[in-house]
């Protein structure tokens, strides 16, 4: 063989090359759905067909005519922010017990806990509808919120255990020694030291609800539907781009979350 | 002492986690004087730490009682006993500043406003902190984290000030530093402390009184002097200090030396009499007789020269003092002279081993 071997720099340099390709390419695969509804929305043409023709911001005037998804979107919000609150509620009480004390039966309820997870969404949602049938709870907002506090419940123990297995628990020590009763060590201590990761499994548990298609369709698809839904149907409807409107509107709201979470507390140090 | 004088009584204060081991705390009795700083000290797993949050509150006993003042606190929650402690890990709060750490025990006693920032600044002065009152206490030191936790335990003027290894995570620099400035903010303040430690010269150092614990029980209370001339075990003798521990029968009791001591006459197996002190009493008995390396002298081993005789193992010379290790039989003794003047003794050397009587302790312990 009379092949020169590649200098040692050469070759680095090479592989590097050839690495940033490859991030930079699926990085590109991952995004391009998102570049590609971005430019759609903009696109002049009738039906939604590729490559845009001319420039428009039409279906952007158009939205807040559409009263289906107003009226979605008032819904979403509604058991999407009831859900968070609710979940948080609960599900912060009962990471503490799981961390902090010791009892019966503990391995069980944490797997108990975590398997919304595990269980397909579609199983869950039609496990749903045959409960809340016969008890008059499909379509209506608490419907969707009980489905949704099920589905989010394992993000709000996941992301609070995680910040309380990190926490220095001789920190509610010294505050008990100080003369603070249980509950004022709570609120006090315990809970601004874990609110990194109590926020963070607010955030995620907002935006799962907010994004939640499955269990809404099944539970109240024609009394109360949410913005997915309604999404949706308008796709199996019409094809115009006043959806790719509205999902850039959609995807600016959830960067604002993340921005103001990464504003407030870094969203690093909440998501570790 | 009775228990009606003392700040703290702990009567037969017992910790046992489960029957199949060892309970950790067994049966402890201890009195602590009013304004005394005693040191718990002892190998890790003695028992030091669990007797210290039991008396905080943080650990249930499992049997016995916790006096304070006279009064029964064994069943008074922790936030109402009224402690200051300070935690290893300092404990501060990462979520407040340092001022706002400092009247976190005020604010739970519900001080008037002013009183609390007074007091807070007053306590910021005694650790010289004043200046940083404003910081994050993440961007502090770790010397200045731990007399921010003392600042923190002092202002609510605690009936009981409860150290749980505060200089363990400091540097050994610091470390003697914070040693003189805890114990004189201690004196000044006159607060009743506990303090754990597994450092012997924390404890000699900074304690009044100090518990020298095994096993979950307390092998020795006692002022530092006491424990380091006149331990009563073989536990104590080697953990305070290092020790030549010699098995001898002890013969014959002999004129009173004063301080609770008389003279014995011992007979160590196959190398004849020598003399010791210790306390009347023991004649007829097989001890252990204590002799600190550096009251051991090593000499060569002529015709005329007293003492145990064996050959030089070792030396090491560390430039102000040359210490032998001399193997006598079984055992192996450490000598440690000043090298001023007298002939070195090389390895290999024959040598003899000599102590003058008031140097060699009978400790009480039987020998089992």
């Amino acid at each position: 063989m009379s092949a020169e071997p590649v200098p040692f720099k050469a070759r680095t340099n090479i592989g590097r090359l050839a690495f940033l390709l490859i991030v930079l390419a699926s990085y590109l695969f991952l995004a391009a759905p998102l570049v590609i509804i971005f430019v759609m929305s903009f696109n002049g043409n009738q039906y939604l067909s590729w490559p845009p023709e001319n420039f428009t911001l039409d279906w952007y005037r158009v939205l807040p005519e559409q009263s289906q998804f107003i009226e979605g979107l008032q819904t979403t919000l509604i058991t999407a922010s009831s859900s968070t609150a609710l979940v948080l509620l609960c599900g912060v009480p009962a990471a503490l017990a799981l961390n902090r004390y010791e009892f019966r039966g503990k391995g069980a309820l944490s797997a108990f806990f975590l398997s919304p997870l595990l269980v397909p969404t579609i199983v869950l949602a039609v496990g749903l509808v045959l409960i809340l049938g016969p008890i008059g709870l499909t379509n209506t907002y608490l419907g969707i919120i009980i489905g949704h506090f099920a589905i989010t419940f394992p993000y709000i123990i996941r992301t609070t255990l995680m910040a309380l297995l990190t926490s220095d628990t001789s920190c509610e020590e010294a505050a008990r020694v100080l003369g603070a009763g249980r509950f004022t060590v709570f609120r006090r201590v315990t809970l601004p030291i874990i609110a990194p990761g109590v926020i963070a499994g607010g955030v995620i548990a907002f935006i799962v609800s907010f994004d939640e298609a499955v269990i809404s369709l099944f539970v109240a698809e024609s009394g109360r539907p949410t913005l997915p839904v309604h999404v949706l149907r308008y796709v199996e409807q019409s094809a115009d781009a006043a959806v790719a409107a509205l999902s850039v509107i959609l995807i600016l709201f959830s960067l604002l979350i993340v921005i103001i979470v990464e504003r407030l507390m870094g969203l690093r140090t909440a998501l570790r | 002492m009775n228990t009606l004088e003392s700040k703290l009584s702990l009567v037969g204060l017992t910790k046992s986690y489960a029957s199949s081991i060892p309970p950790a705390v067994d049966r402890l009795d201890m009195d602590v004087e009013d304004g005394h700083l005693v040191a718990l000290l002892g190998p890790s797993g003695c028992g030091k730490t669990t007797t210290l949050r039991m008396v905080a509150g943080l650990l249930d006993p499992s049997a016995g009682r916790i006096m304070v003042d006279g009064q029964n606190i064994t069943n008074t929650p922790v936030h109402k006993r009224g402690m200051g402690m300070v935690f290893q890990s300092y404990a501060l709060f990462p979520h407040m500043n340092v001022a706002e750490n400092v009247s976190f025990g005020l604010q739970m006693r519900k001080r008037p406003k002013q009183d609390q920032e007074r007091l807070v600044q007053q306590a910021l002065e005694m650790v010289q902190l004043d200046h940083l009152a404003k910081r994050r206490t993440k961007a502090l030191s770790g010397g200045q984290q731990q007399r921010i936790a003392l600042a923190r335990a002092l202002v609510v003027e605690p009936t009981l000030l409860l150290l749980d290894e505060p200089l363990s995570n400091l540097d050994a620099k610091l470390r003697e530093t914070m040693r003189t400035e805890i114990r004189q903010i201690q004196q000044r303040t006159g607060a009743t402390t506990l303090f754990v430690t597994h450092d012997q010269d924390e404890a000699l150092d900074m304690a009044d009184r100090i518990a020298v614990m095994n096993g979950g029980l307390i092998e020795q209370f006692g002022s530092p002097r006491d424990i380091y001339e006149r331990p009563r075990t073989r536990f104590v003798a080697n953990f305070i200090g290092r020790a030549n521990l010699i098995q001898a029968s002890i013969d014959a009791e002999g004129e009173d030396q004063g301080e609770g001591l008389v003279q014995y006459q011992i007979s160590v197996a196959d190398h004849g009499r020598f003399l010791a002190v210790g306390e009347p009493g023991m004649a007829g008995t097989t001890r252990h007789v204590l002799v600190r390396p550096h009251r051991l002298r090593a000499g060569p081993s002529g015709s005329d020269a007293e003492g145990l005789r064996g050959s030089v193992e070792s030396t090491s010379y560390t430039g102000d003092s040359i210490s032998y290790r001399v193997r006598v039989g079984e055992d192996l003794f450490t000598a440690e002279m000043l090298t001023a003047g007298q002939d070195q003794l090389r390895v290999g050397d024959e040598a003899a081993v000599s102590w003058k009587a008031s140097d060699a302790l009978v400790l009480p312990e039987e020998v089992s």
